[in-house]
């Protein structure tokens, strides 16, 4: 059993008035791939941006209860936030790039953290983000063209490259590749796969078929509550619950 | 008379509206069969052809009447014996005539001018009965047809969708034609100026005096005077004090302009937004000759006096006074838009600069700006259009000596306070010092055109981006 990077304890997240997230009790694996699946709607990415306090953005949004990184409260008034999302990374749904060059979208995160001094260690960086994100053999020609010149796949690479820039511990993924087709799905799995031995990665998705494909561990969200955690492989092939039986097979979502 | 007649076509029109409307409807239940387009657009089609002809025919009448009444009578005029030797005579004898029929004109009347006033009255009655019984004669003519299209069930949809497609096509046309027109009459008074001024003269002049030329003709110019007047008309002078104090507001409107704009995109609540957003854009609202006398008034005397106690020499109409007042004018055109467009900047970009641990700020200035930098130039270059372009600020403001300088304390001018001084008062039209009023318009023109063409270039390009 490997060790436990984030704990989550009765979190609640309101919305205004509308309670978004009901006593979630999830705890997530170190260098390990957790899915989230769940309709929409149902509380998987205000989750994972608890993690990462993106919910700070959002002035009417509220978390209340226990999240914990290592044992450090998240959820504390005097947590510095730049620090906490220096180490917990977040590619989103659609491929964001800056419009910036390539060079600069990666270099963008370790100049910010004061991170490569010089230009040779900048390059550095930016050299082993992409090769991280295997898209140093397609892009090394090309660093000083925008980022925004790329295909989507490689948009979405560029910003997988851009969240490890920092070098972070968590690498949150929201919905990465709804916006991809099959092709550029498959090469971001791969690249899944490979970064789980280096970072801890909650994805949520809406692809059961991904879940099992890229994680070792699943939960399943419905109306903001966590319905079932567990073994991905226990969890799609003998599911506790009524509900996530139905949802994994298709009768509801 | 016309009013009546534009009263008793919208009345017919109207009416006819809510008749073809129940018409068609009892047609529709009499006859059982299903109409091609609903009532009310049957309404629509009998007013449209009720109205337009005849107001069609009453415009192009009205347009005509004067033109053929006058040219009768003075024909008549003249066969009585009444002696005129060109056009202008011609007229002041139609105007005595009309003056004689309106019971105003107070001078002798002879007998030649009293046999003209009777035929004009004459003329004048037959044209507005005639009007009146051709503009029944349309009406009736129009509704008739139009009766009896409906009757037969026409497709009523499409014929009001041509017709109204027309209309609007008939009013875009009104606005591009006035707008050529105004282009081309610039363009020909120039060039009749440019006739008389070398466009080398004008453009790299460094010598502005245009009162030398006053009460001059042009057609009848000598070489002496021609020679004398050659440097009186340099453009530089008024394009370096409009560009100076264009300048001058550009540094007060920017910074602070984009900086409002940036608070109101990213910092204000969506309350403090709601309320101050209006408010600054009731500052360019303000009527631009009420923030000429603040500036003429109120700043202006105060930098004066600032500058007495530091010992400095200060025009009391300055270029920094100007510029300063009219930079605030600008304030709300700058933030206004950059506002627009720092807003249309992605949520997106924003979460991915959060989510890597930049700042607020550092996201704003390495993210956002970046990201809205040609709209924020399109607004910029709005902002220097309209600051060229201003007027009243700089007439109260300013000072009218056309000084090549680069002392913002000093009294300068600018291309429209020049042109405002060559047209207000006395003048003479052929006179080379009125027609360079146009050749200034023309060159501010072209001007504002560049700028709002770069402008709009830059935002359209902004847009694509995201789109």
């Amino acid at each position: 059993m490997s060790n436990i990077k984030i704990k989550s304890k009765n979190l609640d997240v309101f919305y205004g008035d509308k309670q978004a997230l009901f006593d979630v009790n999830l705890d997530l694996n170190e260098k390990e791939v957790t899915a989230l699946i769940g309709p929409s709607g149902c509380g998987k990415s205000t989750f994972i941006r608890c993690i990462n306090r993106m919910n700070d953005v959002i002035d009417i949004c509220k978390v209340t209860g226990n999240i914990e990184m290592d044992g450090m409260d998240i959820n504390d008034k005097n947590l510095d936030v730049v620090a906490l999302r220096e180490k917990v990374g977040m590619v989103f749904q659609k491929p964001n790039p800056f419009p910036k060059s390539i060079y600069d979208n990666i270099s963008y995160g370790p100049k910010i953290h004061g991170k490569g001094e010089t230009k040779s260690e900048l390059d550095e960086i930016v050299e082993n983000s992409l090769r991280k994100s295997a898209l140093w053999e397609e892009v090394k020609d090309r660093l000083d063209e925008p980022g925004t010149s790329l295909s989507g796949g490689q948009q979405q690479r560029l910003c997988i490259a851009r969240a490890i820039s920092v070098n972070p511990e968590v690498i949150l993924m929201d919905e990465p590749c709804s916006a991809l087709d099959p092709i550029a799905t498959a090469k971001i799995e791969e690249l899944i796969d490979e970064l789980k031995k280096t970072y801890t990665i909650v994805i949520v998705t809406h692809s059961m078929a991904q879940a099992v494909r890229v994680s070792q561990k699943t939960g399943f969200f419905h109306l903001g509550k966590l319905i079932e955690v567990g073994k991905t492989e226990k969890v799609f092939k003998n599911p506790d619950n009524k509900m996530t039986q139905d949802y994994i097979t298709g009768r509801f979502g | 008379m016309n009013f009546v007649l534009l009263f008793l076509i919208t009345i017919f029109s109207l009416s006819l509206f809510f008749y073809g409307r129940s018409k068609t409807k009892s047609i529709s239940i009499e006859k059982n069969i299903r109409l091609n387009a609903l009532p009310k657009f049957y309404g629509y089609y009998l007013v449209l052809w009720c109205s337009i002809p005849a107001l069609v025919f009453l415009l192009v009448w009205s347009l005509f009447e004067p033109v053929i009444i006058k040219s009768i009578i003075i024909e008549t005029a003249a066969n009585q014996g009444a002696i005129f030797s060109d056009k202008n005579e011609a007229n002041l004898i139609y105007e005595k005539i009309k003056a004689i029929h309106l019971g105003t004109y107070f001078g002798d009347i002879d007998s030649i001018l009293k046999e003209s006033a009777l035929a004009y009255a004459k003329f004048i009655n037959l044209f507005t009965n005639s009007k009146v019984v051709l503009i029944f004669g349309i009406i009736i003519a129009s509704v008739i047809y139009s009766l009896k299209k409906i009757k037969n069930n026409n497709k009523a949809r499409d014929d009001v969708e041509v017709i109204l497609k027309g209309l609007l096509f008939v009013s875009s046309l009104i606005a591009i034609l006035t707008t050529l027109g105004i282009i081309f009459s610039l363009l020909f008074e120039s060039i009749k100026f440019f006739s008389v001024i070398n466009v080398f003269d004008y453009l790299f002049g460094t010598n502005w005096s245009p009162q030398r030329a006053f009460v001059r003709d042009a057609s009848s110019i000598t070489a002496a005077e021609f020679e004398e007047l050659k440097d009186a008309f340099g453009f530089i002078p008024l394009i370096a004090g409009t560009s100076f104090i264009a300048f001058i507001a550009m540094l007060v409107a920017v910074p602070i302009g984009l900086f409002s704009g940036i608070y109101m995109a990213e910092y204000a609540s969506i309350k403090v937004r709601r309320i101050s957003k209006p408010i600054i854009e009731i500052l360019a609202g303000i009527p631009t000759v009420v923030y000429g006398f603040f500036a003429a008034l109120t700043v202006g005397p105060f930098f004066r006096q600032v500058g007495e106690n530091l010992g400095l020499t200060v025009s009391s109409e300055s270029a920094l006074a100007a510029g300063l007042i009219m930079g605030i004018m600008i304030i709300p055109y700058v933030s206004s838009l950059s506002d627009d467009v720092i807003n249309s900047v992605p949520q997106s970009l924003r979460d991915g600069s959060y989510a890597v641990g930049a700042t607020k700020s550092e996201t704003i200035k390495q993210v956002v700006i970046p990201a809205a930098l040609p709209g924020i130039i399109g607004s910029v270059l709005l902002a220097v259009s309209r600051a060229i372009g201003e007027t009243m600020i700089v007439v109260m403001a300013a000072g009218l000596a056309a000084n090549l300088t680069i002392n913002p304390l000093e009294s300068t001018t600018t291309i429209t306070t020049q042109i405002v001084m060559i047209l207000v008062g006395d003048q003479e039209f052929d006179s080379p010092k009125t027609q360079s009023a146009f050749a200034l318009g023309l060159t501010l023109f072209i001007a504002t055109l560049i700028l709002n063409y770069i402008a709009q270039r830059a935002v359209k390009k902004y847009r694509e981006k995201y789109d």
